[in-house]
């Protein structure tokens, strides 16, 4: 697998009003071209930071974030599209406009945005609510509205921001089937950030467990299993008590960081 | 339906309490509706104001004259304050304490300023009108949520691209019910400074009127004055419920 993204020891420091907060410190990774790879780690370590950081969103204070052989300055939708945690549609757009918009933006013809708008609605399981103002939509159709935006403008790699995280458990392990199916039939490059151990054992080829604050990569997992993937075999039941393993320490550090 | 009906029978109501405190009152400063009607009908058939047509195009004049200052200084001063963050925050309170003065106090000046002609009466509007604007601009710009502009910044938008693609049309409902407080006030403005002091235009025969006791002249007046204002606020409110249907 070609490497596709190459994050070069990445430091990050915000300034809060109660002192500085090391959300990255020294943070090397690399992601190959077609890997599901998932950020896990506890809240506040630095994953949606990291994933700014690839998307040109977020500015590194020390490394860089290298994006198909082009250290990342700016957001470049060419070749990075992301799907954020709230779902950030427009509320005076229609589904198939919400879809449209970054072609909109790249200067795409009219008629062709939208049949490729369209043809997207299938696989999104919004037909039937092409003309639908995102008011009307549940939370699992917005996001999928989402991510549907970010699929329209065919960027190679997709960010997601813990995608599924403001929904219901049904709805997020559908969600979750949904959006593996439409991966395996896009093979797009996904960056994926998740607390939820299921998701990440279900979707990735490999997990990256995060410390919490100074975020820092605490270990890597490959998961080179077939989906979809049995979730109660004996293989997946011992990687998750230990990825468990893995981010309960850190899980209990930010809790206990938050009580102080 | 039912609410028609009420608005009617309020309507019914209202004339007819009029009319018998009209008819048992002063007749030289009560006119009962019954006087009103024929009065109204003079004035229409430009029996008692032959000019009355060149009045009501004057003030029909000055308020659009008057508005489009309005709206351009508004928008212009908004946005220069909504998207200036020292600016907005050195001036925005000026703005608002500004806005809560009785804006009347303002119209001698005026008049000393730009004399008893349209120009004070467009210029008293314009006071009126522009407030509004302004301030709705600055709201609007503030609930502008900082979401949206990141995911336009994330698919690629520049500055322009995003004020023309979120920020416009995240803010446009407030922008347009500025827009439409704007216009009534800038009429408002506009008839008052006729009435406090003028020698043409609406208030001016209002004033005429109401100062030589012909009270059911200056019914019929009033009466067409309320259609120029009822008329322009309704159209303001067609355009206000568009926005609305189109940004919800």
């Amino acid at each position: 697998m070609s490497e596709l993204i190459r994050v070069e020891g990445v430091s990050k420091r915000y300034v809060t009003s109660s002192g500085p907060v090391d959300a990255l410190r020294d943070v090397s990774l690399s992601v190959g071209a077609g890997e599901f790879c998932t950020l896990l780690g506890p809240s506040g370590c630095g994953k949606s930071t990291l994933l700014g950081i690839l998307g040109g969103l977020v500015a590194a204070d020390v490394g860089r974030a290298v994006v198909d052989g082009r250290p990342v300055t700016a957001p470049d939708p060419r070749r990075v599209a992301t799907v954020f945690q709230d779902p950030g549609l427009f509320p005076w757009r229609t589904t198939l406009q919400n879809v449209e918009f970054g072609l909109e933006l790249q200067g795409v013809p009219a008629q062709r945005r939208r049949r490729v708008a369209t043809d997207l609605l299938g696989p999104l399981g919004l037909r039937d609510f092409e003309a639908k103002y995102p008011r009307e939509l549940s939370g699992g159709m917005r996001q999928r509205v989402a991510i549907g935006r970010a699929l329209a403008i065919d960027a190679p790699i997709v960010l997601m921001d813990e995608p599924f995280g403001a929904l219901d458990e049904q709805t997020r392990l559908l969600m979750g089937e949904w959006l593996l199916d439409i991966w395996r039939r896009t093979r797009k490059t996904v960056v994926f950030v998740t607390h939820s151990l299921h998701e990440a054992l279900a979707l990735s080829t490999r997990v990256v467990v995060m410390t919490a604050r100074p975020g820092r990569i605490k270990s890597l997992l490959e998961l080179p299993m077939p989906y979809p993937r049995a979730m109660d075999s004996a293989e997946l039941v011992a990687l998750r008590s230990k990825l468990w393993g893995d981010i309960r320490d850190e899980s209990l550090r930010a809790m206990g960081e938050g009580n102080a | 339906m039912k609410i028609a009906a009420i608005r009617v029978a309020i309507l019914i109501l209202l004339l007819g309490a009029w009319e018998i405190v009209g008819r048992t009152a002063n007749p030289l400063l009560y006119v009962p509706p019954s006087a009103a009607v024929p009065a109204l009908g003079r004035l229409l058939a430009l029996d008692s104001y032959p000019d009355l047509a060149q009045h009501l195009l004057l003030t029909l004049r000055e308020i659009l004259v008057a508005y489009a200052l309005a709206i351009g200084a508004g928008l212009g001063c908004g946005f220069a304050l909504g998207f200036n963050r020292l600016v907005g925050r050195a001036y925005g309170p000026i703005l608002a304490a500004l806005y809560a003065v009785p804006a009347v106090v303002w119209y001698p000046s005026l008049m000393l300023f730009f004399g008893l002609d349209a120009a004070s009466k467009i210029a008293f509007g314009f006071l009126l009108g522009f407030f509004p604007i302004t301030l709705a601009v600055l709201a609007g710009i503030r609930q502008v949520s900082p979401q949206l502009l990141v995911v336009a910044r994330a698919f690629g938008a520049d500055g322009l691209t995003a004020f023309r693609k979120v920020t416009l049309p995240a803010m446009l409902f407030t922008l347009v019910g500025g827009l439409r407080t704007g216009l009534a006030l800038t009429v408002v403005g506009v008839i008052v400074g006729e009435v406090l002091g003028s020698r043409s235009g609406m208030g001016s025969l209002i004033n005429h009127a109401y100062g030589l006791f012909r009270t059911a002249d200056y019914i019929a007046l009033v009466a067409v004055t309320l259609v120029l204002i009822v008329g322009s606020d309704a159209i303001a409110g067609l355009i206000e419920h568009r926005a609305q249907r189109w940004t919800e």
